[in-house]
């Protein structure tokens, strides 16, 4: 159903954009009372085979590689001061989810200072808040983003056995502490879900400084705060010529939910994420390059033999290119790594979850300057798992306004 | 009569010379005088251009310049014979100064160079898709610019691919006879050869006005156009 659903609206978006460069749908934003409020759009379609290894699922029913997105961005100028922004998304036509919704407060006209209060946009790294719509160049989102890793917000593994035991398996792992109904795990950092909270933003020349204080954490962000404890994330981004930006980000905060802190009474400080980030964009003609490196660090406490001694390492690192081959048409390529720390088990010393490589080669041709078709092969690499190598070509259509 | 040499040297002279006064005669006859103007009435205030609402960004993004869209365009929908001579190479210009083109409108004859400096303190990324020219400029620092030959008379859409709010448009005339209006609607195209021609009126890429007018050899004539 899913398949004839995308193929639909694939064929729609195709016919109402055969005329090429004739803009037949709109392309600038919906303006209401004056540029008072202005409401935005994204519509994107992606089709590709079935991902039998479960490499781009953002959870057990969706993969990235397979989905029509909607979404819709608005914002209303309350006062020269104020601003109410919000976001909704659907994925696959199901259920409309708020992603964003917060006001944002910039107190003096002249000065660059900006609060913003409700479910922000992630304080953490470059491409979270870049995810949607035409700034990823390819498909398939970043492995630190969204590749899922057995860690889990609502149950821990009782030892190190049981942690090797879902390497691989990240889509649908299970511990015993917790809830222990299969579910998926965590990413390194969610691309997928906004923290809500307060977030201040604050400028001098090439300087951008922000910092916030959330309920969630960088992999588990939260609408409602369930575990009692908040999340410090902050960015600080250079810009020391034009067309290179810098950034270095740092998060820490508790990750577990109510019902793993209840299996373990006692320890609901000790389900910490940190997490570190450097980021770098440089861009110069029809030439854009970003790399990342994303570590990531669980701690889970130590409860039955063989112990869980060390904190979860995984370190994620990304390289990507995009080049205009002509007017309308670019090439893109990504190459990432995700690594992980090793853990001893009862008979073996190996990586806690299974390294993870992946290559992604593309590009796309703007149908209209806000309709985008994409195409590209992903070539994924598992040392574990059922499924240890898969590629997959993918294409998408994208349309904005 | 027997007409010596020299003789006939002088009447070849005098005769070309009688031939080259009475072409200048008749060439300052044909120049055409007559002059076509008027005022384009356009919306009031026209819809801003806003950018997309910016969930995704980290604060408020700087303040930008709204585009002067109060600009529209009138020109004669075909020329009459010789008003396609080829001309000396012209040049304008397209600023883009705190996210904005500058002009909004820009009209050009076939052949005439665009170019496109950065005022900014950020990137830009000049691109049209348009069939009249498809061009990517890709990205430039402030203090710089680049330069695009517009050779097809057509209408070109000229965007940012940076900024998504930046638009623009640039006009190609294989002809000599169009005038950008001031920002009260007047417009002037002097130098208008005689005969009845449709003049357009075009406004912000959808909307057009089209009269029918008589050009006189010599003098003025008003026409108004309504744009919505």
């Amino acid at each position: 159903m899913r398949n004839i659903r995308t193929a639909f609206l694939v064929l729609v978006l195709c016919n109402l954009t055969s005329g090429a460069t004739a803009q037949v749908l709109p392309s600038e934003p919906i303006i209401i009372g004056d540029g008072r409020a202005v409401i935005g759009g994204d519509v994107a379609a992606s089709i590709a085979p079935i991902d039998t290894g479960y490499f781009n699922f953002s959870d057990y029913d969706h993969t990235t590689l397979r989905e029509i997105r909607l979404g819709l961005t608005a914002s209303v100028r309350a006062t020269d001061h104020i601003a109410i922004l919000g976001e909704l998304r659907s994925e696959n036509f199901e259920r409309v989810t708020p992603f964003a919704l917060y006001a944002r407060i910039h107190p003096w006209r002249e000065r660059r200072l900006d609060v913003q209060i409700g479910r922000i946009p992630p304080t953490f790294g470059a491409f979270t808040r870049n995810a949607y719509g035409h700034d990823n160049p390819l498909i398939g989102y970043p492995l630190a983003y969204q590749y899922l890793t057995s860690v889990r917000p609502d149950s821990a593994p009782a030892n190190v056995d049981e942690l090797l035991r879902m390497r691989g398996r990240g889509w649908r792992s299970s511990f015993g502490i917790g809830n222990r109904t299969p579910d998926r795990g965590l990413p390194l950092v969610t691309a997928f879900s906004w923290d809500t909270g307060i977030q201040v933003t604050t400028g001098w020349r090439a300087v951008d400084v922000t910092a916030a204080v959330t309920n969630g954490s960088a992999s588990n962000p939260r609408v409602r705060d369930d575990n009692d404890g908040k999340q410090f994330a902050t960015r600080v981004k250079v810009i020391p010529a034009t067309g290179l930006v810098i950034g270095t980000s740092f998060a820490r905060g508790q990750y577990a939910n109510r019902q793993l802190i209840d299996a373990e009474p006692g320890t609901a400080d000790r389900f910490v994420q940190h997490a570190y980030g450097i980021d770098l964009e440089y861009s110069r003609n029809h030439w854009i390059g970003r790399a990342d490196a994303v570590l990531s660090q669980w701690d889970v406490p130590a409860v039955a033999s063989p112990l869980l001694d060390v904190p979860l390492r995984a370190l994620a690192l990304r390289v990507e290119g995009r080049y205009t081959i002509f007017p309308g048409a670019y090439a893109a390529a990504r190459a990432e790594h995700l690594a992980f720390n090793h853990v001893r088990g009862t008979s073996r010393v190996d990586e806690w979850e299974a390294p993870v490589s992946r290559l992604e080669v593309g590009g796309g041709y703007y149908l209209q300057r806000n309709v985008v078709a994409r195409v590209s092969v992903q070539m994924n690499w598992r040392d574990g798992g059922r499924v240890r190598r898969l590629a997959l070509p993918a294409a998408q259509l994208l349309f904005w306004f | 009569m027997r007409v010596t040499g020299p003789e006939w040297g002088l009447c070849s002279i005098a005769w070309l010379l009688a031939v080259a006064v009475g072409l200048s005669a008749q060439t300052q006859e044909a120049k055409p005088s007559a002059t076509l103007r008027g005022r384009v009435e356009m919306p009031r205030s026209p819809v801003s251009i806003e950018r997309r609402p910016g969930v995704s960004d980290l604060g408020t993004a700087p303040p930008r310049d709204a585009p002067d869209r109060r600009r529209a365009v009138v020109y004669l929908e075909s020329a009459p014979r010789g008003a396609f001579e080829a001309r000396d190479l012209q040049r304008a210009r397209m600023d883009q100064r705190n996210e904005t083109f500058l002009p909004y409108v820009l009209a050009v004859s076939v052949g005439t160079v665009v170019d496109f400096p950065n005022n900014d303190r950020t990137y830009h990324n000049v691109f049209s898709l348009s069939k009249a020219k498809r061009f990517d400029l890709g990205r430039y620092a402030q203090g710089r610019s680049q330069s695009v030959r517009f050779d097809t008379p057509g209408i070109v859409r000229v965007f940012c691919d940076i900024h998504s709010h930046m638009s623009a448009f640039i006009l190609v005339f294989s002809h000599p006879y169009f005038a950008t209006t001031e920002s009260d609607g007047r417009y002037r195209i002097d130098n208008m050869p005689p005969g009845t021609y449709n003049v357009i009126a075009w406004y912000d890429g959808a909307d057009r006005d089209m009269r029918t007018v008589t050009i006189p050899r010599t003098g003025a004539v008003e026409l108004d156009f309504v744009v919505q």
